[in-house]
This record gives C-alpha cells, sequence and structure tokens, in this order.
C-alpha cells in the first residue's frame, strides 16, 4: 500500500451492508379499549411495576370492564433468556385470552 | 422492550411500548430493524429513575395514558422511506479531503480521517480470504443489514488497516454476528465497548504489541483493528450516536489486546482462547464488552496469599452495579476479567499455582456482604421488586447466594471459579494489573479461530516495527 495509488482522485464504495427487513404490517388496532383483556410484559427495570398499576388505575377509570393479565405472569422479557422468553409468548397471549399488549420500560 | 413489542405484533396482537423521554429516538431507529418503522411507542416524560412519586404518577396519568390509548386504537401512518445505494456502488467521488466530507456528512465515520475503499484497495484486501465477497456472514440488529465479506473489506480499508488483516477481520464479525455475543445490545447506556483479545502465531506475524503498553494505541495492527470494530458496528450493524446508541458516555474504541502467549506456554497457563476451547498454538480472537474498570499499580508480594488479595478486592470494586448480571436478571453471564503481566503470572506459576487454581482462589474471596449486594440494585439501581433470597428459592440463582438469612454472609459476584478470566499481557518486567467490569450477556465473551488463506506465509510481509 506503499506505491503512489490514484493519482490524488478517489472513488469509494459504500461501506454499508444492504438491509434485510422488509417492512412489515403491525396488527390490526382495536376499535375501543372497551371490555378488551390487556397483557403488561415487563423487563423487570425501571420502576415498570409502579408503573403499570398506575396506568391499570388510569385505563379502569376510561374503560371499568378492562382486564388485565399482570407482568408476574410473564416474567421477564429482556435479561439473558430473551429469546427463549420471547419464543412462547404468542402461544401464551392467545391461550390467555389476550387482546392488546403494553410493553415496558425502555429507559 | 421493543423487541417483545414486535414478536407481539408479528402475532397478531397490538402494542403500546413504553419509552422514556431520551429513548425516543433509539425507539424510532431501532423498530425500522424490527420491521415496524410506526410501531407505537407511548412517552414517559423525563427519565423514571428521578422522579418523585407524585410526579411520576401525574405523567403517566396526563401524558402516558393518552400515548397508550391511542398506539392501542389506531396506527401511526408516518412511513419511513429508505432508499439506499446498492451494496457496491460508488457513494463518493473527488479527492481524499473530499471523499472523507462526503463520507463524514453520511455517517460512515467516527470523526477521525478515513482511508476511501477504492476498488483497488477492495481487491487487495479481498486477495487475503477465501470467502466469497458477498458472502453473508451474519445479519446484525438494530439495522439488520448483511455484514458481507465486502463490506469487511471496505471498513478495514476505511480504518487503515492492512490487506493481510482480513482473516482477523472476518473472524470478528464472525463473533459480532453469533447470537451468543448478543450484538443488538450494543447501544446500550453503560456505554460498554468491546475489547477484541487475540491468541495465536498470527500476533508476531503481524507485528501485533503484545509487550509493554499493550492497551495504548501505537501499532498499526492493534489500533487499526480496534477501530475498524467500532465502525463495522457503526456501518453495518447500524449503531450511530444520538440515535441507536445510546450510550451515556462512551468510550473510544479499544485497541486489539495481543495475550502474551509465549510466557503463557512457558508457564503451562491455558491462554484466553483455549479458555475458548480452542488449542494452544491455534489463531483465535475472542471478543467480549467491557464496561469500565482500571489499572492497578504495584501489586507486591512473594507468594500467591501475598500478591492475590488486592487483584480479588479490585475485581469486586470494579465490578460494581454488573452484579445485576450474576441474578436471574442476567442468568450468571458476569464474566469479569483481569489482566496481570507476566512477571505477575510467573511469580504465581512458580508457587506452582495453575490458572485454574488462582481463579478457585479468587472465587471465594471476591464477595460482598449480601446486603451490600442487594442494596446496590434495589436501592440505588434498577431492581425494585427483586432479591437473592427469591432468586434462590424460584431455583435461578445458585443456593451458595443463600447459604444462610444472615445479611452479612458473604456471597460471590459470579457462579464459578471460570466466570473469572485472566489474561496475561502488558509490560512483562512491572508488577501490575487491570480489571475489566464485564457487560455480561449485552456482549459475552465470544471467540472465533481466524482461517488464514491456503498462501498466507508466502503472501506476508515481515512486519514493520511499529511505534518504538
Amino acid at each position: 500500500m506503499s506505491e503512489p495509488q490514484h493519482n490524488g482522485w478517489f472513488e469509494a464504495h459504500w461501506p454499508r451492508g444492504a438491509l434485510q427487513q422488509k417492512k412489515l404490517n403491525l396488527a390490526p388496532r382495536l376499535e375501543s379499549l372497551k371490555g378488551k383483556k390487556v397483557a403488561q410484559l415487563w423487563d423487570d427495570l425501571f420502576k415498570g411495576d409502579v408503573v403499570f398499576e398506575i396506568l391499570e388505575e388510569g385505563l379502569r377509570q376510561r374503560f371499568p370492564d378492562i382486564e388485565f393479565v399482570s407482568w408476574r405472569v410473564f416474567g421477564n422479557t429482556h435479561g439473558a433468556d430473551e429469546k427463549e422468553a420471547l419464543k412462547d409468548l404468542p402461544q401464551q397471549l392467545r391461550e390467555l385470552g389476550v387482546d392488546a399488549v403494553i410493553s415496558g420500560m425502555a429507559c | 422492550m421493543l423487541r417483545a413489542s414486535a414478536a407481539c405484533e408479528r402475532a397478531g396482537f397490538p402494542t403500546s411500548s413504553l419509552t422514556c423521554e431520551g429513548f425516543f429516538k433509539q425507539g424510532k431507529a431501532t423498530s425500522i430493524g424490527l420491521g415496524f418503522p410506526n410501531i407505537g411507542l407511548a412517552l414517559v416524560p423525563g427519565h423514571i429513575g428521578t422522579k418523585s412519586a407524585e410526579q411520576l404518577r401525574q405523567d403517566i396519568l396526563q401524558t402516558t395514558l393518552g400515548e397508550v390509548i391511542k398506539n392501542l386504537t389506531t396506527f401511526d401512518l408516518a412511513g419511513v422511506s429508505t432508499t439506499e445505494p446498492s451494496a457496491k456502488a460508488i457513494v463518493a467521488r473527488g479527492d481524499f479531503f473530499a471523499v472523507n466530507d462526503a463520507f463524514y456528512a453520511s455517517g460512515y465515520t467516527d470523526g477521525l480521517p478515513i482511508v476511501p475503499p477504492t476498488t483497488s484497495l477492495m481487491e487487495a484486501f479481498l486477495s487475503f480470504t477465501d470467502h466469497d465477497p458477498d458472502e453473508v456472514l451474519g445479519v446484525m440488529l438494530p439495522d439488520k443489514r448483511a455484514a458481507t465479506v465486502w463490506s469487511v473489506a471496505a471498513n478495514g480499508v476505511m480504518a487503515g488497516c492492512q490487506p493481510q488483516y482480513m482473516p482477523i477481520l472476518i473472524a470478528i464479525v464472525q463473533a459480532m454476528a453469533d447470537p451468543s455475543y448478543g450484538v443488538e445490545h450494543s447501544g446500550n447506556t453503560p456505554g460498554a465497548d468491546t475489547l477484541i483479545i487475540l491468541n495465536g502465531p498470527i500476533i508476531k506475524e503481524l507485528g501485533f504489541n503484545d509487550q509493554q503498553g499493550a492497551l495504548r494505541d501505537g501499532f498499526m495492527p492493534n489500533t487499526s483493528i480496534g477501530r475498524f470494530f467500532r465502525l463495522y458496528l457503526r456501518n453495518v450493524a447500524g449503531f450511530h450516536l444520538h440515535k441507536t446508541d445510546k450510550a451515556t458516555f462512551g468510550n473510544t474504541w479499544r485497541v486489539v489486546l495481543a495475550e502474551n502467549d509465549e510466557v503463557l506456554r512457558d508457564i503451562d497457563w491455558p491462554t484466553i482462547g483455549m479458555d475458548m476451547g480452542f488449542e494452544r498454538g491455534d489463531n483465535v480472537l475472542t471478543i467480549a464488552r467491557y464496561s469500565g474498570g482500571g489499572s492497578l499499580s504495584s501489586v507486591s508480594g512473594s507468594t500467591p496469599e501475598e500478591l492475590l488479595p488486592y487483584l480479588a478486592d479490585s475485581i469486586e470494586r470494579f465490578n460494581n452495579w454488573q452484579i445485576t448480571f450474576t441474578t436471574s436478571h442476567g442468568n450468571g453471564t458476569l464474566r469479569p476479567l483481569a489482566i496481570i503481566t507476566p512477571i505477575l503470572a510467573r511469580a504465581l506459576a512458580k508457587a506452582g499455582w495453575s490458572k485454574s487454581r488462582v481463579q478457585e482462589w479468587l472465587f471465594e474471596h471476591v464477595r460482598r456482604p449480601a446486603w451490600e449486594f442487594e442494596r446496590q440494585l434495589k436501592e440505588w439501581n434498577i431492581r425494585g421488586t427483586w432479591d437473592l433470597t427469591r432468586d434462590v428459592k424460584e431455583g435461578k440463582i445458585p443456593s451458595l447466594f443463600l447459604e444462610s438469612e444472615d445479611p452479612n454472609r458473604l456471597v460471590p459476584i459470579v457462579w464459578k471459579p471460570s466466570d473469572l478470566m485472566i489474561a496475561v499481557g502488558g509490560d512483562p518486567l512491572r508488577n501490575n494489573a487491570y480489571v475489566f467490569a464485564n457487560n455480561a450477556f449485552l456482549g459475552f465473551p465470544t471467540a472465533k479461530k481466524i482461517h488464514l488463506p491456503n498462501n498466507w506465509h508466502e503472501r506476508i510481509k515481515p512486519p514493520s516495527q511499529g511505534a518504538t
């Protein structure tokens, strides 16, 4: 690499790699949370237990017949066992009759 | 958290992801690689760790609650367009400075000048591997880009590497792409940086510094390959400051640590590469992320019992909040690293101590009182609902963390002796050491053998001396 090259003119290649992820469609949204069952997912960090309690209270005020499946049911969704935990999650949500999910905490 | 949300969306469940203000940009950027650029994020104003209970309640009810309802009942239709060059496209033309300006403006560089990846330099690098340039070595989050051999060469050129470093660069990317390493976590807030540890004859063949100043820039292979790692994280994995790289502070990249294989052979201790499952004499690299650490000056004594207490004390102190990885959260993946100098290793070996005996002694002595362990995580840190007793009773951590109910009982910071990793390097005649605090499963020690092209020994030039 010590020989004179390029005569001071460079044409440089793109250093990145092609994106492999196609845009996916989000799940259908609910018309309302009225009468729906909402699962709480938590990564065990940043006071999520407190936040979910407050959210439950606020959501129940607006939608009195809303139901919740506690984060305690699912265990930690982050941590070293994340891949294993997420693998079984969809089936677990189906079995529990869940309609929607609140996931925390990114801080 | 977003990966959990994406798994739910894929399965047909609408989600809302609770996101502190400082993570909003990262959330938006990360969601693209997950396939859901418009995934619903619910804002938690400020940061949750510094709010009073009253303020937290007010913010959740006044701001977050409405966003959760909106996320679950409506779509955010704002799309993200991603028009990009083709994989081998020429993206900048001009003199050295023009190309560097263009690359910097496009976010391809770390702020230092790069060597432009021209066709002739790419060919030179690619000639040092038997891999096809289009071969995909892995796919890396958060961007979810193809890690091709071509992109390895491009970033190697840019970092100032020599073409003959290519086999090492490929092994690095293979390690990065290994799921056990966890490259997707490389933007977490502690800002841990990866250390590449090298073993094998390639150290001498390519002129790595394996002596004094082992962690300092000044030698081309150590420095430029360390820089390559960071450039690859940026350009292919997709970690960019103020977006996906949320290092609160961070550091410049670490130079490659070349272990002193000769001393290890002399004293019949295994190298790091051997600890990772390879043979003595194999060319092996090991990568792991470290979120802190520091040097120990003048480790004094003439027997293991005199030399090791200082090291044990420092491993315990430097691995502070990182003990969260010792618990159920990290599933015991904490792997602290101590680098001891050859003179210390020789003193321990002279007393008849093997590396594993040193690790066993350290395991018994790198301990802290249980109450202090729990205070760190429950009261000072981020795990308010957790304790050691529950973890043991639920079978999530070994019973040695609950040998009694005495809060003053001493508990280890790892699960077994071999989790305390020991490397040998640095100034051969100085009795110092260095301890790294590990980032556990968010950059777990991962090793790969370096595969050399067929005509390797005929082609490598004798290395220049470097910065002496």
